[in-house]
């Protein structure tokens, strides 16, 4: 075991769970653990055995790193390799910090925008702390009681500001990408959305087509629950509604509670400006009585809203998928029959285990919003089994998949290990606090995995989407080709890449 | 609802205030806007703040 420590050097968790990744990934390490001696994280070490006195002799101040390692000189390769990559992360600093947000506030006049990313119970305290600096808020935090949520959007309405989520991942306002978004040209469209990656799906369908987004306001995931009562939708489209720079609107969101539904429907119908509304699961006439046009999903959403300037969105066509099956089916083994979803976006989840279930039958998952059927065992797939690497049995000790494209990566060996497996599909997605290549990420593990189909006698179709935009800092022509140039299917959206796996299925089981 | 403090936002160039991971922080500022640091501690202290995080970070 090797260590160093390092006291008085602060690195905040994120940057630990990052540098703990980096480390762990170096040639010559067996496990490997980066950051603050905190009390759970000497715990941690107990846990995986790499501690001894002077460790836990070390305070809450101490930076530790710790590994077991083959040899010092891996080890101090290592820890080389994972500063330079830190170093490069974190290029850019912010060159102030506060402590608090009146400190902030009092120093920066200017300020306007809060972005608040604290543990859900503390989330509360902090929205009114900025709100009443006069701050608009945007606040990613999860896990905030709905009362609470109730009480920061009352007060934000009250001062008359934007107070976007809690559980808010995705808002683009005057051109930056907050949180997880990507990033977007500006153009015509405001979008007020509860659901983070159909915002960020639709937006990028406009950005693809030239066009673009004026602004985009999310609300979180429990906006349009009754308890809260829809009231950063309702404020949304206001504010949209009065920008001179949104000439179209689109509401994205999850079918609301039914009296939240009322009352945004009822706004909607006196909606001056042209709009686009995807509730999913909503009835069409309900939505077309507003006076408003519907939207079926969110490839559909994108496609009706660039139809209002004259433009359409590409995606493939039903026989241009067909013809993409067919081609890949070809030397596959008999035995290979099944397709293995492994995603890092919850939403994209639900829509592929829908589409292809309409195809192929019922699917294992990990989520019963998504499918009956449970997967009892989430390290075996049975079957059809798509897996969302979001969830929080996956996420304990680490960041969310789309900051960490690691969460997900063994899940590419793991099922490729199954000569059953005919298709694996994956999502891709950008934003700028995420990794810098999660394509290049993964190709090794594609190009093992297709040699251990071929050394089988058989052939593994990988069928990718990428969400993101050529604005994005990974950009996403750059990740798709690299995915293509590997064999890897790559489709315009998730939708058609679960349509290509389930043709794919359908085929196999066609011709055997 | 009075929209003029929202608009007033809409018009003007964006100051951020980051409170959490300065990661967030520098992906603003990497796509060319200003961002400052809250360097964000729970009143209670100590333990509890990175099994939160990382909850909080699992969404």
């Amino acid at each position: 075991m090797y260590w160093i420590i390092e006291k008085g050097h602060y690195i905040d968790s994120l940057e630990s769970l990052f540098a703990t990744t980096v480390l762990n990934e170096q040639p010559g390490i067996q496990r490997a653990l980066v950051g603050m001696a905190t009390g759970p994280a000497k715990l941690i070490l107990k846990d995986v055995g790499l501690v001894n006195e002077e460790l836990l002799a070390c305070s809450d101040a101490d930076y530790v790193i710790v590994a077991e390692a083959d040899s010092q000189e891996a080890f101090e390769a290592a820890v080389d390799e994972m500063r330079r990559v830190m170093k490069q992360n974190n290029a850019v600093e912010a060159e102030e910090s506060y402590a608090t947000v009146a400190e902030a506030v009092a120093a920066h006049p200017k300020a306007n925008l809060c972005s608040i990313a604290v543990p859900g119970e503390y989330a509360l305290e902090e929205v009114k702390k900025a709100l009443n600096a006069g701050l608009h808020c945007c606040v990613f935090s999860n896990n905030v009681p709905l009362e609470d949520e109730r009480q920061m959007k009352e007060l934000a309405r009250e001062k008359g500001l934007l107070c976007m989520g809690p559980d808010c991942g995705v808002a683009n306002i005057n051109g930056a990408a907050l949180v997880l978004s990507s990033i977007n040209a500006r153009g015509p469209f405001g979008i007020v959305g509860a659901s983070g990656t159909g915002i960020q799906h639709v937006a990028a369908i406009l950005h693809e087509a030239g066009s673009g987004v004026s602004q985009t306001i999310g609300t979180g995931g429990n906006d349009l629950k009754e308890p809260v009562g829809g009231l950063m939708m309702l404020c949304g489209i206001d504010a949209l509604e009065a920008d001179p720079e949104t000439k179209y609107i689109i509401l994205i969101s999850r079918k609301p509670a039914e009296s939240v539904l009322q009352k945004v429907l009822d706004r909607v119908s006196r909606c001056k400006k042209p709009r686009v509304v995807l509730f999913m699961g909503c009835e069409r006439a309900r939505i077309e009585a507003t006076g408003t046009i519907w939207a079926e999903n969110l490839d559909d959403c994108g496609q009706k809203a660039l139809e209002l300037i004259g433009k359409s969105a590409e995606f493939e066509t039903e026989a241009q998928l067909d013809a993409m099956a067919a081609e890949a089916v070809k030397g596959m083994a008999p035995e290979q029959k099944y397709v293995r979803g492994a995603f890092s976006g919850g939403t994209y989840m639900d829509e592929a285990v829908h589409a292809m279930e309409a195809v192929i039958g019922p699917i294992y998952a990990n989520n019963p919003n998504a499918s009956p059927l449970q997967l009892p065992d989430l390290n075996k797939s049975i079957e059809n089994t798509c897996i969302d690497y979001g969830e929080e049995e996956f996420t304990q000790g680490r960041p969310h998949p789309a900051i960490d494209a690691g969460v997900r990566k063994p899940a590419i060996l793991r099922e490729a290990a199954d000569p059953e497996v005919a298709v694996i599909l994956l999502d891709f997605i950008l934003t700028p606090p995420g990794h810098p290549d999660p394509a290049g990420y993964v190709l090794d593990d594609v190009r093992r995995a297709q040699k251990m189909a071929r050394q089988r006698g058989g052939r593994i179709a990988f069928v990718a989407s990428v969400l993101g935009t050529t604005a994005d800092f990974q950009n996403i022509d750059d990740q798709r080709r690299k995915l293509m140039e590997t064999g890897v299917l790559v489709c315009s959206t998730n939708y058609k890449a679960a349509q290509l796996a389930a043709k794919i299925i359908r085929l196999k089981k066609e011709i055997g | 609802m009075d929209c003029s403090k929202i608009l007033e936002l809409f018009q003007s160039e964006l100051v951020v205030v980051n409170v959490g991971p300065k990661s967030f922080a520098n992906a603003l500022i990497r796509q060319g806007y200003q961002a400052v640091q809250v360097d964000w501690t729970p009143v209670a202290g100590g333990d509890k703040e990175a099994q939160a995080l990382i909850e909080l970070l699992g969404m």
